[in-house]
């Protein structure tokens, strides 16, 4: 059976999931899109009109008689952005040195730090952003560390600050670019690194021209990975971030289990998921290309 | 590494990276076992109440004496601890049936639209947990279907198929079908051949879903927020709002549990994968 062309068989393995994903994955999804063209009814409802206000009351064209147009929401978008791009970058410097300390470390050794690495993924996110919780609260361990060394006089102020909510979001997804920049940096070609060095280029110089064309696959690999849970995250945010700290997640989150405003929240759905969408084509495209190349 | 200093400086990095990875755990734990309610970072002497009081063992009728009368909540919290477990044995169920099914199909077969599932199959877990959770959210309410333990089953599902998907596609890739043009040159109808030849041969990489599916579904927070009516919570979702109702010592407790339950899963994780290689 190995390959064949069409089959009872084959229809029986792909009804269920094409079934099962039409109604609850890409039905759900249409539902958004139509809904955040409609408008919200007095009491939480919707009305079945077709009403672009929802978009204009976020990018400025709100009329300020149907909704009036607030520059938070663009504020918002741009914090969810700029947080998630931070978020990226961080976890990159983070992850690149160690990723490489590990590829050359003994069998041993490197099963016992591979197996440190994957055991946040068994553990829970909840979890680990309570233990954040602990240590920046005003009386948290941070600050009453900090305080009994004489360091500070009086508790810094990091909960429910920006700070917070990139340094939970760094702490969340550090596995997920550690694993994909680990296995690009454990096949770079080793002869190509000595051959480099041997011909007189410096490390710099070495670095730049055959460690990290190498290593880009997996960079960008993590990035996409990183970015594209860290742009609509909701709960680091709750937990770590205060008013400044808010996410467009939150927003949604907001209009859906309190606003009820539902055509607004669907309509800064459809921003994150657009927003996910361009990433993942820019990505799709650039791997196509890249392997193009080579 | 030719530059021992080099190497050394990497080290201390990689040292302070892990140490960041895992200090926090260790601060919930060490606090679990701090006697202080009032500020619970400051140590005041060891004591097991806060796990005797989430375990319902804690003697109530000492109220001041006895801190872990504080815990008013422990059925709430093994009620929530059994949705979770429900909830994840059915969806890995369902969702490992689906995912072993695609990969098989996209396998084995040609057909017009197989890059099309390929690519369709990635969206889900790629697709931030808010927008899905949101999307059932409406999708259930507009067919006016109650919010259940039906709803947080079906959620989980949609995204934990994807993963079952990748993970058995990589292990049949892995396999050679001569076996099974054997099987089916010696008159094995396409089914048997499926059934005898090619699932036994696939099932550590079905395990491997199995487990990573459960894993997830136990620790899924966002979609069953959305889609949890009044009744139902899971676990996560439980501590969740314990959390946003306020720092208490008992969260410590389970905190701790949790982490030594997935140090539990991971460790069965690593075995299973290092008997496949034997």
């Amino acid at each position: 059976m190995a390959i064949r062309r069409q089959s009872v068989v084959l229809g029986v393995l792909l009804a269920p999931v094409t079934l099962f994903l039409g109604f609850f994955f890409l039905l759900p999804l249409l539902i958004i899109a139509l809904y955040s063209f409609l408008s919200p009814g007095l009491y939480g409802g919707v009305e079945w009109t077709f009403y672009h206000w929802n978009y204009g009351r976020i990018f400025g064209w709100a009329d300020g008689i149907n909704e009036i147009f607030e520059p938070i929401y663009l504020q918002i978008l741009w914090r969810s952005l700029s947080f998630a791009a931070l978020t990226v970058v961080l976890t990159l410097i983070l992850c690149y040195p160690v990723a490489f300390w590990v590829s050359r470390l003994s069998e041993r050794w490197r099963l016992v730090f591979m197996f440190l690495i994957t055991l946040p993924f068994f553990s829970s996110l909840i979890v680990r952003l309570y233990a954040w919780l602990l240590i920046l609260k005003p009386t948290g361990l941070f600050n009453t560390a900090l305080l009994s060394l004489g360091v500070i006089s009086e508790p810094l102020e990091i909960l429910y600050t920006p700070t917070a909510v990139v340094l939970g979001m760094v702490y969340v997804m550090v596995p997920f670019m550690f694993l994909p920049l680990y296995s690009a940096v454990d096949n770079l070609d080793r002869a190509q690194v000595e051959a480099s060095l041997d011909l007189g280029a410096n490390r710099v110089q070495t670095f730049l021209k055959v460690i990290l064309p190498q290593t880009l696959p997996g960079i960008m690999g993590g990035a996409v990975i990183v970015f594209i849970p860290s742009v609509g995250n909701f709960v680091v945010p709750d937990v770590l971030g205060g008013a400044k700290g808010l996410m467009i997640g939150n927003l949604v989150e907001q209009q859906f289990l309190s606003a009820r405003n539902w055509p607004f929240g669907s309509a800064l759905s459809m921003i994150i998921m657009a927003v996910v969408l361009t990433v993942l084509l820019i990505s799709v495209t650039r791997a196509r290309k890249a392997g193009g190349h080579a | 590494m030719r530059n021992p200093v080099g190497w050394a400086a990497l080290t201390a990095f990689s040292l302070a990276f892990f140490a960041f990875i895992y200090a926090p755990l260790f601060v919930i734990i060490g606090y679990s076992f701090n006697s202080n309610p009032v500020n619970m970072m400051i140590w005041e002497h060891f004591t097991f109440d806060w796990y005797a009081g989430l375990l319902g063992l804690a003697d109530r009728t000492t109220d001041v004496s006895n801190r872990a009368a504080y815990v008013e909540s422990t059925g709430q919290m093994l009620a929530a601890l059994r949705t979770s477990l429900t909830v994840a044995v059915i969806t890995t169920t369902i969702s490992t049936v689906l995912g072993t099914a695609t990969a098989i199909a996209l396998a084995r077969y040609r057909f017009r639209l197989r890059g099309v599932y390929n690519g369709f199959l990635m969206l889900p877990m790629m697709m931030p947990d808010i927008v899905l959770g949101i999307g059932l959210l409406i999708f259930f309410v507009t067919i006016g279907m109650n919010l259940s333990m039906l709803t947080i089953i079906i959620g989980h599902c949609t995204f934990l198929a994807s993963y079952v998907f990748i993970i058995v596609q990589a292990r049949i890739a892995g396999i050679d079908p001569a076996l099974e043009e054997a099987s089916a040159d010696l008159g094995a109808s396409e089914w048997v051949t499926l059934r005898k030849v090619l699932l036994p041969q696939l099932a550590p990489g079905i395990l491997g879903g199995a487990l990573l599916a459960f894993v997830i579904s136990m620790d899924d927070l966002v979609i069953t927020y959305f889609v949890s009516g009044t009744g139902d919570t899971t676990l996560p979702v439980f501590i969740f709002g314990m959390i946003r109702r306020g720092v208490k010592p008992e969260i410590n407790a389970i905190a701790t549990l949790i982490i030594l339950a997935s140090v539990v899963i991971a460790a069965l994780g690593l075995w299973l994968r290092s008997r496949k290689t034997d």
